[in-house]
C-alpha cells in the first residue's frame, strides 16, 4: 500500500465508515419500519410540496375577502371552510406552510452552519479560542429560549429572514457543544491521529474525517431542531411578530381565529392549530426513531412478547407438576445422599428460559443438586454455563421477562419456592435465604449510605427501632472488621474500597441470620489479594453461623479449599457432580478434567495450564448429542448424535459422559492436592 | 455542600459578563442612532436626543458606555421607558411576582403530570398505562403551547366557565382567586414540561430498574414499594433533575405566550409591549431578568440534584 503525502489513504476510520454505512442500510429497513415514520415523512414531504407549490395547488387566492362567505363550513368550495373574513382556510394554511417551512429549514441550516463552524473550530483547535467559543455558548444557553429570539426579533424586524436568523442563534449553542464535544472525542482516536501523523492538512482531516462522523450523531438533534423551529416560528407569529400580512402564516391563522371567533365558531380554533401539531409530531417521530435505530434499541413490545412482566419475582410457567414418585424409586437424576432426610435446598429439573429477539432460548436445562445444611457446595463452570442463571433462579430473581422458569421445583425447607407469590418469596429473601454478588461497587445503591442499606435490610424482615437497628447494622461491620463501625455507617458505597464494599455486601447478607448464603462470584471483582480476605471471612462466618453456602464460581482452584462438594456445568447442564476431594483426584467427566487442566491454581499431572479449545456454545445454539464434544478430545461419533443422561458414576457422583466407564481422566496429583490443602491460597 | 453552590456561583459570573455584553450590544445592533431611538425614534427633538446622549455617554467608546450600563444596572436603574418613561427597575419588580407565580405553578403542574406518568409506564414499559402515559407524552410534547392554550380557554371558559378566561388577581389580594386564575396557564406551560419529565423519568426508571443495586434490593427481601419507589426512583429522578434544569427555560419563554393569551401583566407581557413600541431600555431590562431568573432556577436544580446524587455532594 502507498500513501503519497497528503494523501488520505483507506485508513481504519474508513473502513469503519463504510462498514458503518452497511450497517445504516440494513438499519434502514428498521428504521422506516417504526411505527407512523413512513406516514411522518408523508406529511413532512406534503408540507415541503405545498411551500413550493403553493400558488399551483391552493384553490383560491389566500388573501380573496369574501364576505357573503364568513365563516363558512366544510364545502366544495372551501375543503376546510372559510374564517372570518370569508378567505378560504385550506388555501391559507397551504400558504402558511410556504413561510413556516422555509423559517424552519432556513433556521435549522444556518444554525448548523454556524454551529458546524463554532464546534469544529473550538474542538479541533482547543486552547482559548475554545474557551472563548464555549463561554459564549453558555452565553446564548443562559437565556429561556423564546427569550432570546424575541431580543433578536426586537432590533432586527419580523421578516421571513430575520426570523430564521433569530431562531437560528437560539439553536446554534446547543448544536456547537454538542459538535465540540463529538470532535473532541473523535480527534483522539487512531485513525485522525494516523491521519495528523502523515501530514494530512488540518483543514482536510476535519472535512474528511471528523465531519461525517459528527453528522452521524447530529442527525436525531437535527430532526428534533426542526420540530422545535415549526414551534418557534408559529409562537412568534402567534405573538404578531411574523411575516407581516397580508402573508398567511399558521400562527397569525390561529390568532385571528382566537380574536374573532373563539365565542362564535370554535371549530374554527382547530385547523391551523392542528396543522402546527402534527407537523411538529411529524419531525418528532422520524427523530425518536432514528435516535432509537442509531442506538440499535429494538422496539419494547416486540422483544418483550410471550413472557409475562413481573416486577420483582420471576415468572413460573411450567406443565402441571408430576404427583411425587414414591421414594423407593430411585430416579437417575436423584442425586444419592446416602438416605439422609431431605436437604435444605432441593434443585431438580429447574429449567430457565429467555425470550430474545429470535426467540425463546434455554439457559438452563434440567439442573439438579441439592445443597444440605450447613454444607458448602461450590458450582463451577466457564461463563455462558448457565451456573449464575441456576443461582439467581433459587430466589428468582432474573426478571420477568426476559426470563421464565419453564420447569422444574426448588425445594427449600420443604416448600417448593417455585409455587408461592412474591409476598412470601420476599420474605425468604435476606431472612431465611441471602445473596452476595459479584461486583459490590455495582450491588450496592451509590445513592443511600451503607448504613441505611444495612438498616433497611434488617427492617425488612424484623419489627425493631431504628435505633436498634442502627446499634446492630454496627455490629454487623464489625463483624466483618470493618474498622470504626458506627463512623462506616454513614460513607457512601463510593467512598470504600473494592474489599470494603464486599465486606458490607456480606454483612448485609448476614444481618438476618440466613440459613442459606448464596454467593455469586463473590471474588471475581476484587484484587487478589483482597480475594483472599473475603474468602478468609467467609470460612470464618460460615462457622460462627453454621451456614449452607452455595459458591457459584468459575475458580476451581478457589472453590477446592472450601467446598464440600462441585457440581459442575456447562452449556446449561449439569455434567458432573461429584464431592470434592473426589472430583480433584479423578474427575470423571472430560470437561472437567480439562478444567483442571486449565485452572492456574492447580497443577495437575499435566504440570502447566492447557487451555480448552473452543468455546461454550452460545445459549440456543447448543449442539446436538453432548454438548462438549466439540470441544472434548475423547469424543466419539457416537457422542454427536444422541443426548446424554446424567449417570451414576461411583458413590455420590454422576457425570454426564456415555464413556464415563472407560475412561480414565487425569486429576490434581496427591501430593499437590495435600499442598492445596495444607496451604489454602487465602493464607497471607 | 456549600462549596458546590459556591462553584455554581463563581461559574455563573463569565457567563453573565458575555449575557449582559449581548445584551447592552442591541442597541449598537439597531439602525441608526441609537440616541435618536431611545429619545423616541423620529418625533424626538435634537434637545432630548442630547439630553440621552449626554446621559447614557453614548460619545465615550464601546466598552465605557458598557460600563456605565452594567454599574448602572448592578445598582437596579435598568433605565427608563421610551414610550412611558417609568423606571424599567420598577416596572420589573411589580410585574416578576406575577411571572413567578406562573412559573411556580407551572412547574408543579409539570411534577404533578410528569412524574406519576413516568413512573407508571417506566415500571411497567409496554402495559396499557404505558401506551397511554407515552401517547399523551408525544402529544404533550408536539402540542404548540398556545394552541393548547386556547383550546383550554374555549372548553374550560367559554363552554364550560369554570376558569375565567383572561385576566389576572395577584396572590396578595385573593389566593382563590389566584388560583382560579393561573390553572389554565399552569396547565398549558406545564403539561409540555410535563411531557418531557415523563419520558426521561419512564427511560431512566427502565434503565435502573435492570441494575445490580435494584437486584440487590430485590435480593434481601425488598417489598415492591421499597424498591421500586425508593431505590429505583431516587437513582432514576437524577436525570430527571438534569432535563427538568434545561426545561425550565422552556418554562420561562412559555410564560412570554401564555402571558399574552391570558392577559397576564407579567415580565412577558411586559417584553412583548417592548418589541412593538421599539422600546428598547424595556427588551433589555427584561431580558436580563429572564436571564437572571433562569439561573437562578438552574442553580436551585443543581443544588437538588447534589442533594440527590452523593458522589456531586461528598466529592
Amino acid at each position: 500500500m502507498t500513501v503519497a503525502t497528503g494523501d488520505v489513504g483507506l485508513l481504519e476510520g474508513e473502513r469503519r465508515s463504510l462498514r458503518g454505512w452497511w450497517a445504516e442500510h440494513q438499519r434502514l429497513r428498521r428504521f422506516l419500519g417504526h411505527g407512523g415514520v413512513l406516514l411522518s415523512f408523508a406529511w413532512v414531504l406534503l408540507m415541503i410540496v405545498f411551500a413550493l407549490f403553493a400558488p399551483l395547488i391552493a384553490p383560491h387566492d389566500p388573501n380573496a375577502q369574501n364576505l357573503a362567505e364568513t365563516n363558512a363550513g366544510i364545502s366544495a368550495g372551501h375543503w376546510i371552510g372559510a374564517d372570518d373574513l370569508g378567505r378560504d382556510v385550506f388555501s391559507r394554511l397551504i400558504y402558511g406552510a410556504q413561510s413556516s417551512m422555509q423559517v424552519t429549514f432556513e433556521t435549522v441550516g444556518l444554525a448548523l452552519v454556524l454551529a458546524l463552524l463554532i464546534g469544529l473550530v473550538a474542538g479541533f483547535r482547543g486552547g482559548w479560542l475554545d474557551f472563548l467559543l464555549m463561554r459564549g455558548a453558555d452565553a446564548g444557553l443562559a437565556f429561556p429560549p423564546l427569550v432570546l429570539a424575541l431580543a433578536v426579533v426586537a432590533v432586527l424586524g419580523t421578516s421571513v429572514n430575520d426570523t430564521s436568523f433569530a431562531l437560528a442563534i437560539v439553536f446554534t449553542p446547543g448544536f456547537a457543544r454538542f459538535i465540540r464535544g463529538q470532535t473532541l472525542a473523535i480527534r483522539e482516536e487512531s485513525f485522525v491521529e494516523a491521519s495528523t501523523s502523515i501530514g494530512t492538512p488540518p483543514t482536510r482531516i476535519v472535512l474528511v474525517r471528523i465531519l461525517p462522523n459528527v453528522m452521524t450523531g447530529l442527525v436525531v438533534g437535527i430532526a428534533i431542531a426542526l420540530g422545535s423551529a415549526v414551534l418557534a416560528e408559529s409562537g412568534l407569529a402567534f405573538l404578531g411578530l411574523g411575516p407581516p400580512p397580508p402573508a398567511a402564516s399558521w400562527g397569525d391563522m390561529l390568532q385571528e381565529a382566537y380574536n374573532t371567533s373563539l365565542f362564535t365558531h370554535p371549530w374554527s380554533l382547530v385547523p391551523a392549530g392542528l396543522t402546527i401539531a402534527l407537523t411538529v409530531l411529524a419531525f418528532n417521530t422520524i427523530g425518536d426513531s432514528l435516535r432509537d435505530t442509531l442506538s440499535g434499541a429494538t422496539p419494547r413490545s416486540r422483544r418483550q412478547r410471550g413472557v409475562k412482566r413481573q416486577r420483582g419475582i420471576t415468572a413460573v410457567v411450567r406443565p402441571a407438576q408430576p404427583i411425587p414418585a414414591p421414594a423407593a424409586q430411585a430416579e437417575p437424576d436423584e442425586p444419592e445422599r446416602g438416605g439422609a432426610g431431605p436437604a435444605l435446598l432441593e434443585v431438580r429439573d429447574l429449567s430457565v428460559e429467555f425470550q430474545t429477539d429470535t426467540g425463546r432460548v434455554r439457559v438452563v436445562d434440567g439442573v439438579s443438586f441439592d445443597v444440605g445444611e450447613g454444607k458448602i457446595v461450590g458450582l463451577v463452570g466457564e461463563s455462558g454455563s448457565g451456573k449464575t442463571v441456576s443461582s439467581l433462579a433459587v430466589l428468582r430473581l432474573l426478571s420477568s421477562p426476559p426470563a421464565q422458569i419453564v420447569g422444574g421445583s426448588i425445594r427449600f425447607n420443604g416448600r417448593d419456592l417455585l409455587d408461592i407469590e412474591f409476598d412470601e418469596m420476599r420474605r425468604i429473601r435476606g431472612r431465611d435465604i441471602a445473596m452476595v454478588f459479584q461486583d459490590p461497587l455495582a450491588s450496592l445503591d451509590p445513592s443511600f449510605t451503607i448504613g441505611y442499606q444495612l438498616i433497611e435490610a434488617i427492617r425488612l424482615h424484623e419489627n425493631v427501632t431504628r435505633a436498634a437497628a442502627r446499634d446492630r447494622a454496627a455490629k454487623l461491620l464489625e463483624g466483618v472488621h470493618i474498622p470504626d463501625p458506627s463512623q462506616r455507617l454513614s460513607a457512601y458505597p463510593h467512598q470504600l474500597s473494592g474489599g470494603m464494599r464486599q465486606r458490607v455486601m456480606i454483612a448485609m447478607a448476614l444481618s438476618c441470620h440466613p440459613r442459606l448464603l448464596i454467593a455469586d462470584e463473590p471474588t471475581t471483582a476484587l484484587d487478589v489479594t483482597v480475594q483472599a480476605q473475603i474468602v478468609e471471612l467467609l470460612c470464618e462466618l460460615r462457622e460462627k453461623e453454621d451456614l449452607a453456602v452455595l459458591f457459584v464460581t468459575h475458580d476451581l482452584a478457589l472453590i477446592s479449599e472450601l467446598s464440600d462438594e462441585i457440581i459442575v456445568m456447562y452449556a446449561g447442564q449439569v455434567v458432573e457432580h461429584s464431592p470434592t476431594a473426589e472430583l480433584f483426584g479423578r474427575p470423571r467427566h472430560p470437561y472437567t478434567a480439562a478444567l483442571l487442566a486449565a485452572s492456574p491454581g492447580i497443577r495437575t499431572e499435566a504440570d502447566s495450564p492447557v487451555l480448552i479449545a473452543g468455546q461454550v456454545p452460545q445459549a440456543g445454539q447448543f449442539p446436538s448429542g453432548c454438548r462438549f464434544h466439540p470441544r472434548c478430545a475423547y469424543a466419539e461419533d457416537a457422542c454427536r448424535t444422541a443426548a446424554i443422561d446424567l449417570t451414576i458414576a461411583g458413590p455420590d457422583r454422576q457425570s454426564r459422559c456415555r464413556r464415563v466407564e472407560e475412561l480414565t481422566l487425569a486429576g490434581v496429583g496427591s501430593e499437590v492436592a495435600i499442598r492445596l490443602g495444607a496451604d489454602p491460597v487465602g493464607a497471607p | 455542600m456549600g462549596r458546590l453552590v459556591l462553584r455554581s456561583l463563581l461559574s455563573i459570573i463569565p457567563v453573565l459578563l458575555i449575557v449582559s455584553f449581548a445584551i447592552f450590544l442591541l442597541l449598537a445592533l439597531v439602525p441608526g442612532d441609537p440616541a435618536v431611538t431611545l429619545a423616541g425614534g423620529l418625533t424626538a427633538t435634537p434637545a432630548e436626543i442630547a439630553r440621552v446622549r449626554a446621559q447614557l455617554h453614548l460619545n465615550d467608546p464601546l466598552m465605557v458606555q458598557y460600563w456605565h450600563w452594567l454599574t448602572a444596572a448592578v445598582r437596579g436603574n435598568l433605565g427608563t421607558s421610551i414610550s412611558t418613561g417609568q423606571s424599567v427597575g420598577s416596572q420589573i419588580a411589580a410585574r416578576f411576582p406575577v411571572t413567578f407565580g406562573l412559573v411556580v405553578a407551572s412547574a408543579i403542574i409539570a411534577l404533578v403530570v410528569g412524574v406519576p406518568l413516568g413512573i407508571v409506564s417506566g415500571v411497567r414499559p409496554g402495559g396499557s398505562a404505558d401506551s397511554g402515559a407515552r401517547s399523551f407524552s408525544t402529544l404533550g410534547l408536539a402540542v404548540p403551547s398556545f394552541w393548547l392554550a386556547i383550546l383550554l380557554v374555549s372548553v374550560f371558559a367559554v363552554h364550560w366557565r369554570i376558569f375565567p378566561s383572561t385576566g389576572y388577581t395577584a396572590i396578595s389580594a385573593s389566593f382563590t382567586g389566584w388560583l382560579k386564575d393561573v390553572t389554565l396557564p399552569a396547565i398549558t406551560l406545564g403539561v409540555g414540561v410535563g411531557a418531557t419529565l415523563a419520558r426521561q423519568l419512564r427511560a431512566s426508571l427502565i434503565d435502573a430498574l435492570d441494575t445490580p443495586y435494584v437486584r440487590t434490593a430485590w435480593a434481601k427481601g425488598g417489598t415492591r414499594r421499597s424498591v421500586l419507589l425508593r431505590h429505583a426512583f431516587k437513582n432514576a429522578s437524577m436525570p430527571v433533575v438534569t432535563v427538568f434544569g434545561v426545561q425550565i427555560g422552556y418554562l420561562l419563554g412559555g410564560a412570554v405566550i401564555v402571558e399574552q393569551i391570558f392577559s397576564f401583566p407579567g415580565l412577558g407581557t411586559y417584553m412583548l409591549s417592548g418589541i412593538t413600541d421599539h422600546d428598547l431600555p424595556v427588551v433589555q431590562g427584561v431580558a436580563i431578568i429572564f436571564v437572571l431568573f433562569q439561573m437562578a432556577m438552574s442553580l436551585l436544580v443543581d443544588i437538588s440534584y447534589g442533594y440527590l446524587n452523593p458522589k456531586v455532594r461528598v466529592a
